[in-house]
């Protein structure tokens, strides 16, 4: 009796212990089996350790992090999971890109400041740093690959005239920079073969886009092909086999973007690799050091892979099977193909970064790519498809939040920006955001979406305030009728074009929606328009035959501006803007969040004088999403 | 004054007193009241034209702070075919609007623009200005276009006002700042009596290119465009309405100096200038004084309606306390009577029991008779004494209600047995007739009733002749009630009197209760019988008899 009344103290203490941990546990991090309301930070923080890159011998793994509130360049032996080694000391500016120049240098930028910029070069054993090219008020653009080469590599500045990118190659042993070629004004993009010759270059004034095209760097380029903007033609790299091949996507002639080999002596293409029927190829699975597609990738309902080289998909065959239930991707490998960085990701899970040694099969965790998220229960992100009024199918995602079952959840509407883009399957922190705050989120690739085809992108021309907006209200309604959200709370939310839709819902849709949120978004299309300086006439034809033409047209574009319509507004609306952005201006969001203030319409109004067209600054963003948050509890709940 | 603080006042001074000062109170409010009617409804008249103004300028205010901003909107891309909608529009829901002339006006660093007005390499030229009207009379808005490079004066005016001050701005502006609201004003409006120029506000980003054409750092040749539209107002349009026509007779639009020449003594006048672009125009009001008048009498009479009101109340309240105040002295004489009467009832029996007392003192032996007669003088007059007392405690606790009622069967028939047999021993010269006609018992508290019985008895004894000493009870019972008659063939009650007799301390003035009686018998059967639930009334006939009737409910 005694011994049993013994051990039963012992399990109480045991259990009340037990407990404790748990309870523990719940207060600092997400149990697995719990949801809660998970701080704003934990979604929109930036991760500690970011960019890893495996240097050419695959003997080491450089990644940025902070050191004195700077990102700052660390390396870490391969295949070891500490030991790391922080090799550059910058305290006032962070390091904003880099890349292994050779086995034991990298090459690196630092934040620009009073669009100041440099390049620099550190040795990773000695960390000396040189100056590879002195300080100058620039903007540079990389251009593929990045990869020194003859003890060269290529750059683009835009030094001559601030509006255009000439093409230098800068010398790692003489410090020096020499001018490759100049920038009529008009290529919008160049590519370097596998010797890092400049031989490609895509030439665009919009209307017309041409690939232009030499057989060295001797010879002066000459148009090969160009076609309207409404086609495309986006080259990919040159091919390792025969030297005037270059891989493309290419829509010319069909609907979808296919993965093509063009020859470009004669601006034929020369081999259709693969396409898919219903969507476009993406760019990716090109290896710039070999000059060949490994495999072609496409996004269905999710990123696909249609492998062309048998060494690549054993590699991600094995991968896969090491991190089962994930979508992987290859970051980075070594020139030998046997070390690789390798991300990991779901709907529901942030996912990490990993180092992979097939020869040994080993996985090595580098860094969790949100820590606060981790083992936090997630909601699922389900592909859904509808139909518009006019019959045209619509594909899409829903994010009901966990523990929705039974009961009638209130949704809010996202579209994307673009209106060109389109949403894709995979872990997207501002949906996870609203649905850990119990929001179903609704995502819809509208006509003007980008991925499904020239047709469907272009049938979303001069249909911004027209089709585009039918397409969201249509899923909404097909939302309502599945019957799982809840008709009377339906907000809506987006950035830029999502948030011009926002404001257009409001205006023009207030029975449906409850309340309206807009980031940035484009309040008038007029001032929209503005933003491309009169002198690119080209264009300024482009933009006008995409959205409408304010001079012949006014009452068009004044029709589905929604900063004319303020008086159909009458639910609640949030606007967040910056004070630099160009696409619509201070005085006008302000004029018209005064005239529902008038109209006292309930109103958030958030301006960050600083800020430019998205809030960059770290508290600027989270104190954006906690009002957001706050706004939609308020009204959707 | 001790002297004078317990003798009776005499109040009529103090009543008259109070009646004179409540009417001279009450004509005093009236006036002063009525007086700050007429002050109040003066300074309305001075102040409330604030309100109309308001008012009447509400559509200018719309125009100014919507309608004009809303070029803005534009972006500069505004063209005649574009603006004639606008236009239209302006003109037809603000006929205060005559005339707007649009300036489509483009900024360039080309140097083969030979007209216009150019700062350094920058050139702001019109490329073509367009005039709308008010419709005329065949309804159609009239417009007129001029693409001529040469510009009348009158148009060349407006235009060079604004560009000079746009190229000024240019050349000053910080482009990495935002606008300043000043700046906008000053800037961006041109606001004189009679017309206002407007000029769209470019982004930042425009305002930084046309800071490079001004100064030839932009490297191709590019014309920007922006619009001005100067609008002209006419005052004499504002549609007026009179907001608060109670107070003023006429409003008009006139001009700032204008002056009335009605020398009219009787006339009211005030006005209120009209703000921005209207002026030099004012509103001008005007009201006669006996116009005044009906609307200081209007306001004037719920006022007057309160304090006759408040002063009814006070009229009314003073009436009460005057009544309460007789009422307690009624009260007051009656206890007073009382306290004589009791006293004498109390001296009575207390003088004889110390006559007995002096003679049995002083007498130096006493017979068996006379012991016997002084024994039965004091216990009488003890007794007296007692019954007296006990009355009184009665009647007390009963009206305090202190006693309980303890309800029980009682059986009438029996009942009144007891009561008959108890009343013979007491009284043997009266003969009392008891017929009961219930059967069933009755659920009462048997003392209580006793006692009603034994008060109406003594009554019927006490006021009938000494022959004549007869009393009939008869009760009798219903399906709800049962009813008890004491009837005698005593002296009878005045019907005068009849009201009377249930009182406390009354007492009819007679030779038959000249002992022993303090007039609280009937009022403590009539206590009683309430107490109990039931009802007592009485009939009478002088001189012949009195009938007492209680009524007590069945449940």
């Amino acid at each position: 009796m005694k011994e049993w009344r013994g051990n039963t103290v012992n399990m109480v203490r045991r259990i009340v212990l037990l407990f404790g941990v748990v309870f523990m546990a719940c207060l600092t991090r997400c149990d697995n089996h719990k949801t809660r309301i998970i701080p704003v930070e934990d979604f929109f923080s930036e991760p500690e350790k970011t960019n890893f890159k495996i240097s050419p011998n695959g003997k080491y793994i450089a990644y940025l992090s902070t050191y004195a509130g700077q990102k700052n360049i660390f390396v870490l032996e391969a295949g070891k999971e500490s030991g790391e080694q922080r090799i550059t000391s910058e305290t006032e500016l962070g390091i904003q890109s880099y890349f292994w120049a050779n086995d034991s240098e990298l090459i690196f930028t630092k934040d620009r400041k009073n669009d100041s910029l440099q390049v620099f070069a550190v040795n990773r054993a000695t960390l000396a740093v040189r100056h590879l090219m002195p300080a100058a008020s620039v903007k540079l653009r990389w251009i593929p690959p990045s990869k020194v080469i003859n003890n060269g590599f290529l750059i683009s500045l835009n030094e001559r005239d601030s509006s255009v990118f000439d093409v230098y190659r800068l010398r790692t042993d003489a410090c020096k920079k020499e001018l490759v070629a100049k920038n009529p004004g008009n290529i919008i993009k160049w590519f370097a073969d596998l010797d890092g010759q400049l031989r490609l270059a895509l030439a665009s004034d919009s209307v017309k886009e041409t690939v232009l095209y030499r057989d060295s760097e001797k010879e002066a380029f000459r148009p090969v092909m160009s076609n309207s903007f409404r086609n495309s033609i986006l080259p990919i790299g040159f091919s390792g086999e025969n030297r005037s091949h270059v891989f493309a996507l290419s829509n010319i002639n069909r609907d979808k973007l296919a993965l093509v080999e063009i020859d470009m002596n004669t601006g034929k293409e020369v081999r259709m690799i693969y396409s898919h029927p219903d969507v476009d190829m993406d760019n990716g699975g090109y290896s710039s050091d070999r000059g060949e597609m490994s495999y072609a990738t496409y996004a269905t309902w999710k990123q696909q892979r249609h492998f062309l080289n048998k060494q690549t998909e054993r590699v991600y065959r094995a991968i896969s099977e090491k991190l089962n239930g994930y979508e992987v991707s290859i970051l980075d490998r070594d020139t030998a193909r046997t070390r690789f960085i390798v991300r990991s990701y779901t709907d529901k899970d942030p996912g990490a970064t990993y180092y992979y040694d097939i020869t040994a099969d080993q996985l090595i965790k580098l860094a969790d790519n949100s820590p606060a998220l981790k083992d936090c229960l997630l909601a699922e992100m389900t592909p859904i498809t509808y139909r518009s009024r006019d019959g045209r199918q619509i594909q899409g995602y829903l994010t009901m939040p966990v523990k929705s079952k039974g009961k009638k959840t209130p949704v809010i509407v996202y579209p994307h920006n673009g209106p060109s883009g389109r949403n894709q399957w995979g872990f997207n922190p501002e949906v996870q955001f609203f649905a850990n705050r119990g929001f179903a989120v609704f995502q819809m690739n509208f006509r003007g979406s980008t991925g499904y085809g020239k047709e469907f992108w272009s049938a979303g021309f001069k249909e911004w305030g027209g089709k585009i907006q039918d397409d969201i209200t249509d899923g909404v309604r097909w939302l309502i009728e599945e019957g799982v959200v809840d008709s009377s709370r339906i907000g809506i939310y987006g950035a830029g074009f999502g948030g011009y839709a926002a404001l257009h819902g409001a205006c023009f849709n207030s029975d449906l929606y409850a309340c309206a949120a807009s980031y940035s978004g484009f309040a008038n299309l007029f001032t929209y328009l503005k933003e491309i300086p009169p002198h690119l006439k080209p264009y300024l034809q482009m933009y006008y035959e995409i959205i409408g033409n304010p001079e012949s047209e006014p009452d068009l574009i004044k029709a589905m501006s929604p900063v004319f319509h303020t008086d159909n507004i009458n639910i609640p609306v949030f606007i967040a803007q910056g004070g630099k952005d160009s696409w619509s201006t201070v005085n006008e969001t302000n004029q018209f969040v005064q005239k529902l203030k008038k109209r006292k319409i309930p109103i958030t109004y958030i301006l960050r004088e600083e800020e430019g067209r998205y809030f960059r600054d770290e508290e600027n963003r989270i104190l954006f999403y906690r009002e957001l948050g706050a706004f939609f509890d308020k009204y959707l709940k | 004054m001790t002297h004078r603080r317990n003798t009776y006042r005499v109040t009529y001074v103090l009543v008259s007193a109070f009646i004179v000062v409540g009417i001279a109170s009450f004509v005093l409010a009236i006036i002063l009241a009525r007086d700050l009617t007429v002050t109040y409804v003066e300074n309305e008249f001075a102040s409330r034209k604030v309100e109309v103004l308001e008012y009447n300028i509400g559509p200018f205010n719309d125009f100014f702070q919507n309608r004009i901003p809303e070029i803005s909107f534009y972006q500069g891309y505004l063209d005649s075919a574009g603006v004639a909608s606008y236009a239209d529009s302006v003109l037809q829901t603000y006929p205060f609007v005559e005339r707007i002339v649009f300036y489509d006006v483009a900024l360039s660093n080309s140097e083969s623009v030979d007209y216009g007005f150019s700062a350094n390499n920058l050139v702001v030229y019109p490329k073509g200005i367009y005039q709308f009207s008010q419709p005329n009379q065949t309804g159609q808005p009239s417009s007129t276009a001029n693409h001529s490079g040469q510009l009348p004066l009158s148009l060349s005016d407006d235009f060079n006002n604004m560009a000079v001050k746009f190229a000024a701005f240019i050349e000053r502006v910080d482009t990495t700042k935002a606008l300043r609201d000043e700046d906008i004003f000053k800037v961006f409006y041109a606001v004189t009596p009679g017309k206002i120029s407007y000029m769209n506000i470019p982004r930042r980003d425009d305002l930084k290119a046309y800071k490079e054409l001004m100064y030839g750092k932009h490297l191709h040749d590019a014309v920007y465009e922006q619009d001005i539209f100067t609008y002209f107002i006419n005052p004499n349009k504002l549609s007026l309405n009179n907001t608060v026509p109670e107070l003023y007779q006429h409003i008009q639009i006139q001009p700032l100096v204008y002056e009335s020449i009605d020398t009219d003594p009787d006339l009211l006048t005030t006005e209120t200038p009209l703000p921005g672009a209207l002026a030099d125009y004012k509103i001008y009001f005007s009201s006669s004084r006996s116009f005044l008048l009906t609307e200081i009498n209007r306001r004037f009479l719920p006022v007057l309606a309160g304090v006759v009101a408040i002063y009814l109340l006070l009229a009314i309240i003073a009436y009460l306390i005057y009544r309460n105040l007789y009422v307690n002295e009624r009260m007051f004489k009656l206890q007073y009577d009382f306290i004589n009467n009791l006293t004498h009832e109390f001296k009575t029996p207390v003088s004889v029991i110390k006559i007995a007392g002096n003679n049995i003192k002083s007498a130096k032996q006493l017979s068996d008779k006379e012991r016997v007669h002084y024994g039965k003088i004091l216990d009488e007059e003890a007794d007296k004494l007692n019954n007296l007392m006990n009355t009184l405690l009665s009647f007390t606790q009963i009206e305090n209600k202190s006693i309980k009622i303890k309800r029980e069967e009682v059986d009438l028939h029996e009942f009144c047995d007891k009561v008959l047999a108890a009343s013979k021993i007491k009284y043997g010269d009266l003969i009392i007739q008891c017929q009961v006609d219930a059967n069933r018992a009755l659920y009462i508290d048997p003392v209580l009733l006793g006692s009603i019985f034994q008060n109406l008895i003594d009554n019927a004894y006490k006021y009938s002749k000494p022959d004549n000493k007869v009393l009939d009870i008869y009760i009798t019972q219903t399906k709800k009630q049962v009813t008890m008659r004491f009837a005698d063939k005593g002296i009878g009650i005045a019907k005068k009197e009849l009201a009377h007799i249930f009182k406390k301390f009354y007492r009819v003035q007679n030779q038959y209760n000249q002992q022993g009686s303090v007039g609280l018998g009937l009022a403590f059967c009539k206590e009683l019988v309430n107490f109990m639930g039931g009802e007592i009334r009485v009939e009478s006939e002088l001189d012949k008899g009195t009938t007492f009737i209680i009524v007590f409910p069945v449940d």
